[in-house]
Order: C-alpha cells, then structure tokens, then sequence
C-alpha cells in the first residue's frame, strides 16, 4: 500500500541500520541530493525571514546613526562576544557530529549532538541574564519602555529591533535545541549510518545557518550599533 | 529524448481500482501521502474559499448598487471587502493552480510516483485549513477592516480582529513555501528516464518559476506580518511615524511579497494556457524556449518592481521613478508568451473545446488586464489613477480574467483526468459565456469609472458613477450566474458523466498516457520519456 | 542539470568526510576573527566600522557555509547557487528600499529652490525645468510652499526630527483610505 511504503524508510531494522530509500525515489543518492536541496530552500526562506530585519535595521541606522551609536552602548559586549563564541563551538560540535555519523560512529555523534544542546542551552542561558539586565533598567520594546537617560529618542527603534531580531533568533535557537535532540533520540536508536544520516546532516544545516544569523547580528548589533 | 521502446504501454481504462477508490474511509483520505489525493482536498477547499469569497463580493457590489447605504453600514462595508480580498488572495487564487492542479500533475508530469516530499505535501495542505481557520475565526469576530494590505498606521490602531487575520495569512505563507520547495525538488531530482530540461511540458516550466517566487518571497511576508503583530502587541514603533519609525516602510517590506505574490498567481496560468493551446490546437509550442525562459524571467524582474505599488504613499520620487522604469520591463516577458501563443494558435488544428475556449478568453482578458498594467506602472498616470476602480479593474482582469479564467480551462482540460468522467459540453459553453460575458459587464466599466475619478473601497458615491456601479452589479449577477451553472454541471458529471477515456483530448504529455483516473502509483511500470511533450503523432502512435 | 541515468536499486549513498583537521581549523580560524571583530569595534574607522564589520562577518559566514555546510565539497554545485540567490534577492531589497529612504526630502529640498507657480508652471519656459531659480518670486501662498516639514534639511539627523517619511500635509494620503 502507497501509504506505508511512503513512510519514513528508515524504520529500524534489528541492529545493522538497514536502510531502503524511498519507494519514489530511484536510489539511495538521489534521495540524498533531494533531501539537501530540498533543507538548503528551507534556508532560503530563513534567510529572508531574518532578512526583512536586516533590511529595517540598514534603514533606520541609516537615518538615526547617533541614536544607534548610543543606544548599542547598552548592550553588553563582553556577553554578546562569548555567546558568539559559545555559538561558533556550538557550530564544530555539530558539524563534528555530523562527520560521525558519515563515519556510523554512534557514541562519537550522541556525544558531538548532547555537546551542541550543551553549548546552545549555555547561549540561551546568557541571552536570558542579558534580558534580565535591560528588563531591570526598563530597556524594553515598544510601550513597555521606561529607561530613562537617553539624549536620542531613536533608541527605542534601535531596541525594538533588538529585541525583534535577537528575540526570533534565540526562538530558532530553541528550536534547534528540539530538533538536536530529535536527532540525538533517533541516533541513539541506531537509526543512522554511513549509507543513511541525512536527518542529522539536516539539522546540522539548520544549526549552522542559526550561527550564521548570529554572526551577523552580534557586530551589527553589539559592535558598531 | 531517448529512443528506447516505449515502456509505458496500453493501460486499460482503470474502471477498476484508481487513486479515489483504492483505499476507504475519511482517514485514509486525511492521512493520505498521495499527492492526487492531496490535490482533490486542495480542491474542495479552494473551491470553497472561491464560493465564500465569492459571496462576499456579491455583497459588496450588492452595497454599490446605490450610492449610500443599499444594505450594509459603511464600516460593514469595509470589513466585506477586506476579507474579500484576504480570502480570494491567500486562500484561493494563490493556491489554486500550484496547490489544486500542480499538486495533481506534476509526479504525473514528471514521470514520478510521487512528489519529493509526500508528508511535507500533507503537511502544506494541514497548514492551508489552519492558516483558513484562523482567518475565518477573525470573520466571526468581525473581520478586519484595513483592506487586505494592511496598511499601518491604521492597522496598528483599529480595534478590529487584525492578529487573527493576519497570523491566518502567515499560517497559510507556509503553506505556500513548503508547496514551492517540494516542486523545485520534485522537477529537479525526479524527472523520468529521457525527460531533460527542454523535454518538459511548459506547464512544469512555469511551476518552477512560481516556485522560486514562493520561497523568495514568502517569507519576507512572514516577517512583515510578525512585525505588524509586535507592533499590535508592544508598540515595537518601527512603522510608526510617532516613534521615529516609517509606515511606508511597511509597505516596502508587504509589496516585497506582494509584488511577486501575484506572479505566483499569474504564471501557473500562463503554464496551464500553454498546455491548453498547444493540446487543443495539436500544435508544439512556438518558441518553447522562450517561453520557458520568460517564466524564469518574469519571477526574477517581478521581484524589482514593488515600489508601483507605492508612487502615491509618500515614496521618494527617486525611488518612484527607478522602479517606474523597472515595471516596463517585467511587461516584455509576458508579450514573449502572448506572440509566441498566437504563433502556436497560427495554422493549428484548432478545435474549439471548453478548454480552448477558455484559453482564447484568457489572450483577451490578459491582454487587456496586462496592457492596463502599463498604464499603471508609469508614473505621471499613476498619480491620477492610483487608489481608483482603474487599479481595482486593472487586478480584476489580471487575476480573474487571467488566472481564473486559465484555473477554470485547465479544470476543464483535466477533470476527465481527475475525476475519470466527462462533464456536459452544452452547460459548459453556456457556462464559459455567462463566465466571460458576465466578467466583462462587471469590471470593464470599471475603467471608466476609474478614469473618471471614483475612489476604491468606498462606501459612498458621487450619483455621476451610479450608472456605471449599477451596471456593474447587474454584470456580477451574470457572473455569478455563470458559476453557478458551473458548479451544477461538474458535480453532476462526478456521478452521471461520461467515463472519460485515458486521453479525450490527444495530448502527448506523460498524464494522458496513463489511466483516467491514474493508478495510485500514476504509472503501471517505470516510466520513460520516449517522446516529446508536444509530439501528438508519436502519442497517437504509442497510444495503440 | 542532466536527467537522472538509471541507477540500480542498489546506488548507495557513500558520504565524503572531511579530515578532523580541517573541522578545527576553520573553528579556529572563526575564533580570531572574532577576535578581530571585537578587538576592531574598539577601534573608530567612521563609515569604514560597518564595511570592515560586514567583510569580517561574511569571511566567517564563508567559512561556515563552505567547510562546515559542506558547500565547497558538494557535488551538486546548485546548492550553493540557491544559498547564495538567498543574499542576492536580500540585497536586492535591501537596495531598493534604500533608494527611497535615502532619498527622501531630496525632492523637496529641489523643488523648494526652486519654487513654481501652480498655475502657470512654464511662465519662464525652459528654466522652469532646468538651471537657475526664475527671476519671478513666487506667491508663498502656493500648494508647493506648504510642505514645511520635510522642507527643512531631510538629512540631518536632528534626535528629536519625526522621520522624514511622516507624512507632511501635502503629501497625497496613504492609499488604503476606507470609507467610514
């Protein structure tokens, strides 16, 4: 029956992970090919998702500059610098994971997977105290606002856009965390192996454009406001 | 094109076991991976949401029978309209052609099983209901009433049900994309043994280059609506002149989408178009490439002209004069498509079916809706037309005359196909002229009103315009007319037509060489591409 | 883009794997960079912050993008084609809507030197399109004179100016104007 054939091929079978593509598809290669660029227009769509703010955030430093400059001072740089860091490790462990995988080395990928969910908790955890910091000194988007001591009033376009784009991003970090773990369940089920890892390599590319993002946001942001 | 045997041989008329009947049950049909199956509920809902929108704009020309209120209040009124315009929009001209009949066709086209990503397709057609519900949710509670563009600073400040609205239409953005990006893998990794690039039938052309469309642009839409749902929410003031922010930047980042929102809308049509005249004329396509290509091109220039949507909203006349200059250019690929049609048409065996029929509706319609379009995109004339019942024609004839129309003919080409049954000839003529006829009554005075000066989404009127307005509901009865013969007959033929048999009409496209309706699997055996999509002798041939 | 040859149902996928070295150097490569970064921002090289900022953000999203999304070793090239369309399609509108919101008040900054009579637009022929102000002052009770707002120099970033975008009184309204 179509519906069953269609479903997810990598049913587990026993212990060898044996894998059968599915039944549309004309080899295991072309799944492959399809299951990447099938991901990689996913991305796409995130990067234009992320790009509208990119856009807002050029057009509006564009037009209050002094005001941005001001307002970045608010942040913190020395916490936004480790997230970047913590993040770009969160990006080897991942792609780390995913080489393990390619190589049917189950201990070395659920190790590279828990470290990433590690390192991406760790990011969340930091994004957590740096929102603390600005709800306390009343830094907060749109009508929640009530900092006091800024000389240009643009800064609330600067924060609200903070907010938005560090906001959205750290919602995709959570997601990732979910989808790693999905990954880091089904591998410890010994569903993946050299001839099939295509999820992991999957949530791997969605992982790393979630650094991308990030290695965007934090000069814009952080650095040169 | 290979030359190997053809493999796909006589398949019997499948009276037997098919697609609708091989499994039972409403779950077999709401946990189905068959992408046919998939289609026919995309099918049923579009429909539905055509009827709801449909209604609603009865009701709106109903208001504009008289000047004053004739049998709504004006806020009632602009409630109507909006939600005329989101679900005619977002739940039924963007989905038809891709999400009804792409759905359907294209593994068929392609000579596949299936799409690339079966439960991503079901998943898109869970997200359609949703992103529907919700939206229909805000109906209930009075419906927004901005206009389904959502201008700020209004948007952000009227107490009607904007959210709602507007995370339906986000809901059903995804929709969309996940549509897009199984087709752009389905025709790059799946197409049959011998079917290249330029071995494809036209139609998959134009599915690509809505594709691309949907996974550039969607999004952007996504992140448009989410900022107008911060700013609801929190104040977030980034289009809000008060704050330091800019409500036309709103409208830069919503026309981004919406630009090539109705590329997405236009060019399945052309694809279908394509198909009708080439099978209904037994000719090649003239000029295959360039039509090809031209569906790419017209993706990619419909993404750098948005701001003619903008010339009056307080745009920079730099800015309004570069994308001015850049509209012109989006008109060039279309006239490559008109000429070449016409070239095909030229010296065909012309038959005049239903589908021809709406075809050659569709190059007099598009025409018109197209041309009016230049009117539009240049600058001075804007300025005197903009926001009047010239644009509201103008969109009409583009969208209704031109997408409809092609949904309704490509219906028609492939209901036998679909369905396995054929439809009443004689209801379906009289149908398509109450259709066309009705269509042009409604809308064509709209031009003149437009160009006289009446006003969009008004409520009231001068009596200058009473004629025209008048003129124009009585042509909505007509249209509605139409339909509704329409309506009758096709749901008439799925129990008392005529078994269709695999190819009524001779084409040579890879859907006609299987059963009406197909086989769950599409095929009997492996398929191979052993002739053109265009090559109707060899067909015929095959066919024995 | 060729067609898929037949393949046999036993075309296994076989992975290429990269080198551990190479994973680690690219990590460390991405770590001085952000070295460089933070230790720049101290640094004030005017407009050149933001050029040096981008060029040093993207060397890291190319490094990301090739090695650890394994762009550079696919064989099926058009993946990177559909990521880097991606950056294009965001330029583009990064580009256009800059190219309003650059330029607004640029008009009326024009136009305001050189002042029109609605009523009688070409009394001074062709140097009422081009060239130097006409000799005739114009009455100030004009339509034109009465965009004050974006009147004053657009460009200066005055912290308490509205945004040169609010519309000014003159300026046609918004297009979605429903009847109430």
């Amino acid at each position: 029956m179509i519906n069953q054939s269609a479903r997810a091929p990598s049913e587990p079978a026993a212990v060898t992970p044996k894998f059968h593509f599915a039944h549309h598809f004309d080899s295991a290669q072309t799944q492959f090919e399809a299951n990447k660029l099938g991901i990689w227009l996913f991305l796409v769509t995130e990067v234009l998702l992320f790009g509208g703010l990119f856009g807002a955030f050029a057009v509006f430093r564009s037009w209050y500059l002094p005001a941005f400059v001001e307002a970045h001072h608010h942040l913190d740089k020395v916490m936004g610098s480790v997230n970047t860091v913590v993040l770009i490790c969160s990006s080897l462990t991942m792609a780390l994971a995913v080489r393990s995988s390619q190589q049917s080395k189950k201990g070395s990928t659920a190790f590279f997977l828990a470290s990433t969910i590690a390192l991406a908790c760790t990011f969340l955890v930091i994004k957590y105290f740096e929102y603390s910091h600005k709800i306390e000194h009343g830094l907060l988007p749109g009508k929640l606002w009530h900092a006091e001591g800024f000389v240009y009033p643009q800064a609330k376009i600067f924060f609200g856009l903070y907010f938005m784009m560090t906001g959205i991003h750290g919602l995709h970090v959570l997601i990732g965390i979910g989808l790693i773990g999905w990954a880091f369940l089904r591998n410890s089920r010994s569903e993946f192996s050299s001839s099939y890892y295509a999820p992991v390599e999957g949530v791997g590319l969605y992982w790393h454009l979630v650094d991308l993002i990030w290695i965007y946001l934090f000069p814009l942001l952080y650095l040169i406001g | 094109m290979a030359d190997t045997a053809a493999v796909v041989g006589a398949v019997e008329d499948a009276r037997g076991t098919n697609y609708l009947n091989a499994e039972r049950g409403i779950m077999s049909w709401l946990t189905t991976l068959d992408h046919k199956r998939i289609a026919i509920m995309y099918l049923a809902s579009i429909l539905v949401s055509f009827a709801i929108g449909g209604v609603l704009a009865m009701l709106v020309r109903l208001e504009l029978l008289t000047p004053g209120r004739t049998i709504m209040d004006a806020d009632t009124y602009n409630r109507i309209f909006t939600l005329h315009g989101v679900v005619m929009i977002f739940l039924f001209i963007i989905p038809a052609i891709p999400s009804a009949l792409g759905n359907f066709l294209v593994p068929l086209l392609v000579g596949a099983k299936d799409v690339a990503f079966p439960r991503l397709n079901l998943l898109s057609l869970y997200l359609y209901w949703i992103g529907g519900v919700v939206a229909l949710y805000a109906l209930v509670h009075g419906g927004s009433d901005t206009g389904w563009t959502f201008y700020m600073p209004y948007s952000s400040k009227t107490a009607a049900p904007v959210i709602s609205t507007v995370l339906g239409a986000f809901i059903m953005g995804f929709s969309s994309i996940l549509t897009g990006l199984n087709f752009i893998v389905t025709i790059h990794k799946l197409r049959a043994k011998g079917m290249g690039w330029f071995d494809m039938p036209l139609f998959l052309w134009s599915i690509y280059a809505t594709s691309i469309i949907q996974i550039l642009a969607t999004p952007v839409l996504g992140i448009t609506l989410l900022l107008l749902v911060a700013e609801r929410l929190f104040g977030i003031g980034i289009f809000s002149a008060d704050q330091g922010g800019d409500p036309v930047l709103f409208q830069h980042f919503f026309w981004f989408y919406s630009h090539p929102a109705v590329y997405i809308m236009i060019l399945p049509g052309m694809g279908v178009i394509s198909e009708l005249i080439a099978v209904h004329s037994r000719r090649r396509p003239f000029g295959y490439k360039a039509i090809g290509f031209s569906s790419v091109a017209i993706a990619l220039l419909g993404f750098l002209v948005w701001g003619h949507h903008m010339f009056v909203s307080g745009q920079s006349p730099v800015a309004s004069a570069v994308f001015s200059f850049l509209t012109f250019f989006v008109a060039i690929p279309s006239g490559v498509k008109m000429w070449n049609w016409l070239a095909t048409l030229y010296k065909g065996s012309i038959v005049l079916t239903v589908p021809m029929l709406y075809a050659l509706a569709f190059l007099f319609l598009f025409s018109i809706g197209g041309l009016t379009g230049l009117f539009l995109g240049m600058l001075a004339v804007n300025v005197h037309l903009t926001d009047t019942y010239f644009v509201v024609a103008h969109f009409h004839y583009v969208m209704m005359g031109g997408t409809l129309i092609a949904f309704l003919g490509g219906l028609h080409h492939w209901w036998p196909k679909l369905f396995g049954k054929m439809y009443d000839e004689k209801l379906a003529r009289i149908a398509w002229a109450l259709v066309v006829i009705g269509f042009n009554a409604t809308f064509f005075v709209q031009f003149i009103m437009g160009a006289r000066g009446m006003p969009r989404r008004y409520y009231d009127y001068l009596p200058k315009y009473q004629f025209f307005h008048a003129f124009s509901t009585v042509g909505s009865w007509i249209l509605g007319a139409g339909f509704l013969v329409m309506l009758y007959y096709l749901l008439i033929s799925l129990k008392n037509g005529a078994p269709a048999t695999k190819n009524p009409w001779g084409g040579a496209s890879l859907e006609w060489q299987t059963a009406s309706p197909p086989i769950t699997e599409n095929f009997e055996h492996e398929v191979e591409a052993v002739h053109g999509p265009y090559d109707f002798e060899a067909a015929l041939k095959g066919n024995r | 883009m060729h067609t898929e040859h037949a393949v046999s149902a036993h075309d296994e996928h076989v992975p290429h794997v990269l080198p551990l070295s190479r994973y680690l150097g690219v990590w460390g490569a991405l770590l001085v960079l952000t070295g460089a970064t933070v230790g720049v921002s101290y640094l004030d090289f005017g407009t050149w912050n933001v050029v040096i900022a981008l060029l040093v953000a993207t060397t890291k999203a190319l490094l990301v993008a090739s090695v650890f999304m394994h762009l550079a070793y696919e064989k099926q090239k058009f993946n990177a084609v559909v990521f880097l369309s991606s950056a294009v399609f965001l330029a583009t509108l990064m580009a256009l809507t800059m190219i309003d919101t650059k330029s607004r008040g640029l008009n009326e900054e024009i136009e305001g030197a050189r002042p029109k009579v609605v009523t009688q637009p070409f009394v001074n022929g062709v140097a009422d399109i081009v060239g130097k102000p006409p000799a005739v002052a114009p009455a100030p009770a004009d339509a034109k004179a009465a965009v004050p707002a974006s009147a004053q120099s657009p460009a200066a970033q005055a912290p308490t100016a509205p945004a040169p975008a609010a519309p000014a009184p003159a300026v046609p309204p918004a297009p979605a104007a429903p009847a109430k």
